[in-house]
């Protein structure tokens, strides 16, 4: 699990810029979503997530803005901009290439019995 | 629980400077622990249980407080620093060009003007007077380290930058004095024609100096 996390930790910007391309969200919501969509086994820390949002935003990939909730407790929300897609896409197409080939680098396959 | 939850918060945030962009990220966090907390609730945790969870899920924020202020501060500090440069600069150029034209009036009152020739050697004191002046005012207007934290070493950075600000002092009136010593001697050697004898100034100078010198370091020890 840690060394796994290691790994998806260098992807957090990604995955973070993927939450926001579908929907303006906030910190706890895409964390929410990450649980859920890794059934409970990978979570990011908050300091991990708000890093993560101050360095998108200084890249200007993302921008922020306080909801309005009667509840009280503000919520900050993010939403992503043109440049934010833009690097969303790169770095998944990144991604799939660096998959293929570790892909071929680091698993047995009938090649290597051949 | 969400007090004791804000109170943990608070402790977070006690030590970090209580600027927007921190007190920004303080709220932040807030509203997403409690909405954690509540959701870990109703999830059927006890609130004990939550608490814990919440709180071992935030990880280490202090790195990102420091990183915050890091940027703001370091942008502060080297505005700071090339105004406070230029203005040394400026002041040590324009002791230096006084200096220089301090003999201006000596020359020009006797040969051009036909003025007296002790006016001429009182405005070039005068000259002498302000240039002194402005050296003496840089070595003692440079900022001084201010701490940025209770240790050892900010400690030893203070002392040390005291102990060299005291220096630049020092050495600002010792080329004054020096450059003082050699017109004096050139004017006075000009005009009385005095030459034979007037080099003792050189060494009446160093007697000074070291008699000044003295004093002052057995002031110091005894502070």
């Amino acid at each position: 699990m840690s060394i796994a996390s290691d790994i998806i930790r260098g992807h957090t910007d990604t995955i973070i810029l993927r939450h926001l391309a579908e929907k303006d969200s906030y910190g706890y919501e895409i964390n929410k979503s990450i649980q859920e969509k890794t059934n409970n086994q990978y979570e990011l820390k908050e300091a991990t997530l708000y890093t993560a949002f101050r360095r998108l935003e200084k890249a200007n990939l993302i921008t922020s803005y306080w909801g309005d909730e009667a509840t009280g407790a503000r919520r900050r929300y993010y939403s992503i901009t043109k440049m934010g897609l833009a690097m969303y896409e790169q770095n998944k197409e990144d991604w799939e290439k660096a998959k293929i080939l570790i892909d071929k680098l680091i698993s047995y396959g009938g090649a290597v019995n051949d | 629980m969400i007090n004791k939850m804000k109170d943990y918060v608070n402790k977070l945030f006690e030590d970090a400077p209580q600027t927007k962009k921190v007190l920004d990220l303080k709220d932040e966090l807030t509203a997403d622990l409690i909405e954690k907390y509540n959701d870990l609730l109703a999830d059927g945790k006890s609130e004990e249980e939550a608490y814990n969870l919440v709180i071992s899920g935030i990880g280490d924020i202090d790195d990102l407080i420091s990183q915050i202020e890091g940027s703001a501060e370091n942008g502060r500090v080297s505005i700071d620093d090339s105004t406070e440069r230029k203005k040394s600069a400026l002041l040590v150029a324009a002791a230096v060009a006084l200096y220089i034209l301090s003999v201006v009036p000596v020359i020009l009152a006797d040969a051009v003007l036909g003025f007296s020739g002790d006016i001429g050697i009182v405005l070039m004191f005068i000259f002498i007077a302000a240039a002194t002046g402005l050296l003496v005012y840089r070595g003692a207007s440079k900022p001084r380290y201010i701490k940025a934290d209770e240790t050892l070493v900010e400690e030893f950075k203070e002392w040390k930058s005291r102990k060299s600000k005291k220096q630049s002092v020092r050495n600002a009136i010792s080329s004054a004095f020096w450059t003082s010593v050699v017109a004096i001697y050139l004017v006075a050697s000009f005009w009385f024609g005095i030459w034979s004898y007037s080099w003792l100034i050189f060494i009446i100078a160093a007697a000074i100096n070291q008699v000044v010198k003295a004093i002052l370091e057995l002031k110091e020890e005894e502070i």
